[in-house]
C-alpha cells in the first residue's frame, strides 16, 4: 500500500522546533555516528526522511526519537548542518502531541502564548482557591498544626486527587503510544509472554537511565539523573510524608535531610541547564524551544518558593511562609497538571516505555531475521 | 628484391616496454643481413632526440634511402620519424614502422616466440619499405567563407564570432526563426538569467551584420569538394537551390526532446496536466501557471530522467535536466508561492559552477526530493474525487524504502535530449559519423572535441551530445578558432595517400561511388568513369577492394606493397601450420 506524502508536515514540525530538516541529503553520517543506533533501530537518518516526505503515519509509529538522548554527536557530524539531533528532539515534542488525546499538548507546543496563558490561569485558580480555602477554615498566622492556613492533611488529599487525575490522563496517552508504536502493527506481533518478561525494563530504565549513561559524554547523563532523582525524592516526600515535611519548626532530619539534598540537586541542575541554554554550551543546548524555557523557569520557581517557605517557616515568619506556600502551589499545580500529561514531563513515562516497546520489537524482528534473513535495502541499513 | 635499396633498420627497446619481452639485439641480428639492409641498430628510446639523430646521421653517413623503425604503434610516432627523414632530406614516405610494442611485447609473454614475431614484423616492414615510392604532399587554396548549419545558440555564436573577426558566414536555419531550443526556455540555470535576453542579443547581431547571410527555412542538401574547397548546396523551402563555395562547415544542428508519451506509466497524453519541461517553460514565459481546467495548482511534481539513463530508451544522461528541474523549483515558487513542489529524481546531477548552490537553495525552498530507481519510473494516475489534488504520482522511494503517493496538480516531465530524426541525413551529407544514439562523433573525445574525421567539417553544441549553454558556447567558440586557423593559413595541405582510378581500366560501373564512406568518389558522365577527389579520400581502401575491374589503387597501399609485407611476415614461418 502506498502512503501519501504530505508536503505540509515539515511546516508543522517547524513549530515543534525542527529547523534544518530540508538540508539533509541522506549521507547517513548521523546514523553511523549515533552511539544508540543499533541493528534494528537505525537512526536518525530515516526519521529525517520520514519527516522530509511527510509520512505522518510512519513518524507516528516511530519509537526512534525516544531512543535518542540528544547527545548531539549526529548534529556535530552532519555535513549539511541539518541538525538531526534537534530534529529528533522536535519529533519527541510532536510525538508527545500525537499521543495526547486531548490536543492540549499540540496547542502548547505550537503556541507558547497558549501554554503561558494556561499556566497563568491554573496558577490564578490555584492561588484563589487555596487563599479562599485558607481564609475560610484557617488562620494566615499559622503555618502548621491546629488552625493552619493550609493544613497538611488537606493538601495531602488534594495532592492525591491531582495525582490520580494525572495518572489517568498520562495513562491514556501511554496506551495510545502503545497502540501507535506496537499495538497497531500487524506485521510485528509481540507474544504476550514477552510483555510480562520484559516489563522490568520500565522501572529499570526509569530509575537508572541506563541507556543515557552510554553516551560518550557522561555529564549530560549525570545532570539529568540528578535532576530526575531529586525530583522523584521530592515527589515521594510530598506524596507520602507531607505532614512530616510541613511540620516545624524543628528539623525532622529523617525526612528533611532527603529534602535538602533533593532541593540542592533540583536548583543546581536547573540553573546549570538554564545557564547552558543561555550560553549554548552543548550541542543539545544550542536550540531552545519556548517550552524548554517554560519548563526550566517553572521548575526553578517551584524549587525556590519551596525552599523559601521552608526557610520562612523555620525562621518563624509564618504569614510570609503561608503566602509563599500559596505562590509555591501556584507553580506546582500548573507544572504538574500541564506538564506531566501534556508537555515535557510526560517523557518520564514515554522514554522508559519506548525502551520497553523497542526491546519487544527488536526481539521479534531479530528472531525473524534468523529464520529468514530479509534483503536489506539502503533505507533499512542507514 | 630491389638490390639498390639502402635500408636502415632501428629496433627500439622503449625503456623496458619492449625489452622486457623482446630481445631487440636478437631481432637485429636476424634482420641485419637481409637484402637491402645497410645498417641495423638497437636503441633505448628511438623517439628521443638522440634516437632521431641516429637516423639522420646514418642517412648521411650510410647513404640510406629507406628507413624501418621497429617500435611502438605508428599512431604514436610515425609523424616523428617522418619528420626525421624529411630533415635529412629523404621523402617522408620512405619510412615504415613495425609495431613490436602494442602488437608484440604488450600482448605476449613468451620471450622466444615474441622475439620471433617481432623479427617477422620487422622483416615485413623491410620488404614493404623496399617498394615505397616518394609521394608528394599537395596543397590547395582555402576559401575564407564558412557555412554554419543550424541557428541555435551554437550556430549563432559561431556566426557572430566569425563575422566579428571579419569573415563571411552563411547561417542556414531550417525553421522560420533563429534561436533553436533556447528560444523555448524561460530562465536559465543556475543563475536564473533570462534565456530571451541571452538570445535576443545574438539574433540581432546575426541579422544585422552584413557579413552574415542568414537563410531561414533552408537546409544543406549537398556538400561536395574538400576542406577549403567545398561547394555547399542549400535548398530553400520553395524548392530552389543555391550553390555556395565555402571553406568549412560548422554543424550546429542541436537536439530534439524525447517523446514522453513513449513511457506510458507517466501518463503524458492521457492526463492533460502531465506536461513536458518545454511546455512548462512556455507557461512560465506566458505567466499562465494553471491546470488544464484553469485551477491554480497547489502541488507541482517534477519527474527527472524521462527517456534518459534508461536501458529501454536512452542510456546516457541528458545533462541539463537536473539543473533545469532545480531551476523550476525556484520559478514555480515565485509564480505560485503557496504551491508545494516535489522533485522525483534518480541521482541529482547538479554539477559544476553554481550547481550545488542551486541545489541547496532549491532544497531550502522546501522542495520535497524523492529518489527513484532509474528503471522504475513513477506511475501517474488520477486522484480520487475527495483528494485535494488532481493527480497522484506513485513512486518507490529509495531513501525511505517506502511506496509513496505524491500529490500533484501538475506533473512536469524532464524530457531528455535525443539526436534529431534527420541527423543521419546530415551526417551523410557532410561526411561525418554518428554513435549508436545518433550523436555526431568528434575526432577525439578529449583532444579534438569539435573536429571530425572530415577535415573542414566541425561540430558544436548539442548535435555532438547533450550539453548546457556554457558548454555549447564553448564548443561554438572552439570551432571558430579552428576555422580561423585555416583562414590564417590561407591554404590546406592534402594528404598524399589517396586512391586513384585508372581511367583506362574503370568500366564506369559505379560500385565504388556508393561504398565510399567519405563520399570521395564521383562519376563523370562525360568520361564514363569514376574519379576520386584526392582531398576527400582517407585512403581507407574500401573502393580498392570493391572495384570489379581492379581499376583503383591506393597510393602508399599498393597491392605490391601489401603483398611484399605479407611475404615478409611469412618468410621465416613456413614450418608453421
Ligand atoms: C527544457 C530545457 C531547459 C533548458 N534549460 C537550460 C538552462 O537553464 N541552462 C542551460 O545552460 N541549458 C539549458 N538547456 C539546454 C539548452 O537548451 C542547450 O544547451 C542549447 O539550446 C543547445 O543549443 P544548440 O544550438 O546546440 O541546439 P538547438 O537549440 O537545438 O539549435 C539547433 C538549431 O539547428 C536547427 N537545425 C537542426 N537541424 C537542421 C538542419 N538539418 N538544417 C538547418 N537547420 C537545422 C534547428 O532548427 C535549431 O534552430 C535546456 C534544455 C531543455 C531541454
Ligand atoms: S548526517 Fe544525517 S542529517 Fe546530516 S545530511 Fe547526512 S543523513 Fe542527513
Ligand atoms: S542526538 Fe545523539 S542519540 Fe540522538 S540521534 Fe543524534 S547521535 Fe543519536
Ligand atoms: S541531467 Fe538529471 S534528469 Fe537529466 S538525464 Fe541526467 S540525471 Fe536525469
Ligand atoms: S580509398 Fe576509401 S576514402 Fe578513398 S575513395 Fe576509396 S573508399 Fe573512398
Amino acid at each position: 500500500m502506498a502512503i501519501r506524502a504530505n508536503p505540509h508536515l515539515i511546516d508543522e514540525l517547524e513549530k515543534y522546533g525542527a529547523q534544518d530538516v530540508v538540508k539533509c541529503y541522506h549521507c547517513g553520517n548521523c546514523s553511523a555516528t549515533c552511539p544508540f543506533s543499533g541493528e534494528v533501530f537505525v537512526f536518525p537518518r530515516k526519521s529525517m526522511r520520514y519527516l522530509q516526505l511527510g509520512l505522518s503515519s510512519r513518524l507516528q509509529g516511530n519509537l526512534e526519537p525516544w531512543l535518542c538522548y540528544y547527545c548531539g554527536e549526529c548534529s556535530e557530524e552532519c555535513p549539511r548542518g541539518a541538525e538531526p539531533g534537534e530534529t529528533m528532539m522536535s519529533m519527541r515534542r510532536w510525538l508527545t502531541a500525537r499521543y495526547d488525546f486531548t490536543g492540549i499538548s499540540g496547542l502548547f507546543y505550537r503556541s507558547a502564548k497558549a501554554e503561558l496563558l494556561a499556566i497563568a490561569l491554573v496558577a490564578i485558580l490555584t492561588g484563589l482557591g487555596l487563599t479562599l480555602f485558607g481564609l475560610a477554615q484557617g488562620n494566615i498566622n499559622v503555618y502548621d498544626g491546629p488552625g493552619a492556613f493550609l493544613p497538611a492533611e488537606n493538601i495531602h488529599i488534594f495532592d492525591w486527587i491531582m495525582a490520580g487525575v494525572l495518572v489517568v490522563l498520562l495513562g491514556i496517552n501511554c496506551v495510545r503510544m502503545w497502540w501507535y508504536t506496537v499495538g497497531s502493527d500487524k506485521e510485528v506481533r509481540i507474544p504476550p509472554g514477552d510483555y510480562l518478561k520484559q516489563f522490568f525494563l520500565v522501572p529499570w530504565h526509569f530509575f537508572t537511565q541506563r541507556r543515557y549513561s552510554q553516551c560518550d559524554r557522561k555529564q549530560p547523563w549525570a545532570v539529568h539523573l540528578v535532576l530526575m532523582l531529586s525530583y522523584l525524592t521530592m515527589l515521594i516526600l510530598i506524596m507520602f510524608f507531607l505532614h512530616r515535611v510541613q511540620h516545624g519548626p524543628d528539623i525532622d532530619w529523617k525526612v528533611h535531610a532527603f529534602g535538602y539534598v533533593a532541593a540542592v540537586g533540583l536548583v543546581g541542575t536547573t540553573i546549570f541547564a538554564l545557564a547552558g541554554r543561555v550560553r549554548k554550551t552543548w550541542t543539545h543546548y544550542k536550540h531552545s524551544h519556548e517550552t524548554d524555557w517554560i519548563f526550566l523557569v517553572l521548575l526553578l520557581v517551584v524549587s525556590l518558593t519551596g525552599i523559601a517557605q521552608h526557610v520562612l517557616h523555620r525562621g518563624g515568619w509564618e504569614v510570609a511562609a503561608n503566602i509563599v506556600y500559596i505562590a509555591h502551589m501556584m507553580g506546582v499545580v500548573p507544572m504538574l497538571v500541564l506538564e506531566v500529561p501534556f508537555s515535557k514531563w510526560s517523557h518520564m513515562a514515554y522514554r522508559p516505555l519506548a525502551m520497553y516497546f523497542s526491546t519487544l520489537r527488536e526481539k521479534v524482528l531479530l528472531a525473524e531475521e534468523k529464520t529468514e534473513p530479509r534483503p536489506q535495502s539502503a533505507a533499512q541499513t542507514a | 628484391m630491389n638490390q639498390e635499396c639502402r635500408i636502415g633498420v632501428y629496433i627500439c627497446n622503449c625503456g623496458t616496454n619492449i625489452a622486457k619481452v623482446i630481445d631487440a639485439e636478437g631481432v637485429r641480428n636476424k634482420v641485419a643481413d637481409l637484402p637491402g639492409v645497410a645498417c641495423a641498430r638497437t636503441y633505448e628510446y628511438m623517439c628521443s632526440n638522440p634516437g632521431q639523430e641516429m637516423i639522420t646521421r646514418d642517412i648521411h653517413e650510410h647513404g640510406l634511402d629507406r628507413v624501418v623503425v621497429a617500435a611502438c604503434s605508428p599512431r604514436m610516432h610515425e609523424p616523428t620519424f617522418r619528420k626525421a627523414l624529411e630533415s635529412a632530406g629523404l621523402n617522408p614516405f620512405m619510412l615504415e614502422i613495425a609495431n613490436i610494442r602494442e602488437q608484440c611485447s604488450w600482448v605476449h609473454d613468451d620471450r622466444a616466440k615474441a622475439t620471433a614475431k617481432a623479427a617477422d614484423l620487422t622483416h615485413a616492414a623491410i620488404r614493404r619499405v623496399a617498394r615505397h615510392v616518394p609521394l608528394e604532399k599537395q596543397e590547395a587554396p582555402y576559401t575564407p567563407v564558412t557555412m554554419v548549419l543550424g541557428g541555435g545558440i551554437a550556430g549563432l555564436t559561431v556566426a557572430v564570432e566569425l563575422a566579428d573577426a571579419g569573415q563571411k558566414v552563411h547561417l542556414i536555419e531550417r525553421e522560420s526563426r533563429l534561436g533553436g531550443n533556447l528560444g523555448r526556455v524561460d530562465l536559465t540555470a543556475p543563475y536564473l538569467d533570462s534565456a530571451r535576453d541571452l538570445l535576443a542579443e545574438k539574433v540581432v547581431l546575426a541579422e544585422t551584420n552584413p557579413r552574415i547571410d542568414v537563410r531561414l527555412r533552408s537546409t544543406l542538401t549537398d556538400l561536395m569538394g574538400f576542406v577549403g574547397n567545398f561547394t555547399a548546396t542549400v535548398t530553400h523551402q520553395d524548392g530552389s537551390d543555391t550553390e555556395i563555395p565555402v571553406g568549412s562547415v560548422v554543424v550546429c544542428t542541436g537536439y530534439r526532446e524525447f517523446d514522453a508519451s513513449r513511457i506510458e506509466r507517466l501518463g503524458y497524453g492521457r492526463h492533460p496536466d502531465v506536461i513536458t519541461s518545454f511546455e512548462l517553460e512556455q507557461r512560465l514565459r506566458s505567466g499562465k501557471m494553471e491546470t488544464a481546467d484553469g485551477r491554480v495548482p497547489n502541488y507541482v511534481s517534477i519527474v527527472h530522467c524521462v527517456g534518459s539513463r534508461n536501458a529501454k530508451y536512452h542510456t546516457y544522461c541528458s545533462r541539463v535536466c537536473c539543473m533545469t528541474a532545480l531551476k523550476y523549483g525556484h520559478e514555480i515558487k515565485s509564480a505560485l508561492p503557496r504551491a508545494m513542489v516535489t522533485d522525483l529524481y534518480v541521482d541529482m546531477l547538479s554539477f559544476g559552477k553554481g550547481g550545488e548552490d542551486l541545489y541547496r537553495r532549491t532544497s531550502e525552498l522546501k522542495t520535497m526530493f524523492l529518489m527513484f530507481e532509474k528503471e522504475d519510473y513513477p506511475v501517474v494516475r488520477a486522484a480520487e474525487a475527495d483528494d485535494d489534488c488532481g493527480l497522484l504520482v506513485q513512486v518507490h522511494e529509495r531513501l525511505s524504502g517506502e511506496t509513496i503517493d505524491v500529490p500533484a496538480d501538475l506533473v512536469v516531465l524532464m524530457v531528455g535530449m535525443q539526436a534529431r530524426s534527420d541527423s543521419d541525413q546530415v551526417a551523410r551529407t557532410v561526411g561525418i559519423s554518428q554513435d549508436a544514439e545518433g550523436w555526431f562523433i568528434e575526432s577525439h573525445p578529449k583532444l579534438a572535441p569539435v573536429s571530425t574525421p572530415t577535415e573542414g567539417v566541425f561540430i558544436a553544441g548539442c548535435c555532438q551530445s547533450p550539453k548546457d549553454i556554457p558548454d555549447t558556447v564553448a564548443q561554438a567558440r572552439a570551432s571558430v578558432a579552428m576555422v580561423l586557423g585555416f583562414i590564417a593559413q590561407g591554404k590546406v595541405e592534402v594528404d598524399a595517400r589517396f586512391a586513384q582510378v585508372d581511367g583506362d581500366l574503370c568500366s564506369g560501373c559505379r560500385v565504388c561511388n556508393e561504398l565510399c564512406p567519405y563520399t570521395a568518389i564521383s562519376y563523370d558522365p562525360d568520361e564514363g568513369r569514376s574519379e576520386v577527389q584526392s582531398a576527400l579520400c582517407k585512403a581507407c581502401g574500401t573502393c580498392v577492394a570493391a572495384c570489379p575491374s581492379g581499376a583503383i589503387t591506393a597510393r602508399h597501399f599498393t597491392d605490391e606493397q601489401i603483398l611484399e609485407q605479407i611475404e615478409g611476415v611469412l618468410a621465416w614461418s613456413t614450418s608453421q601450420p
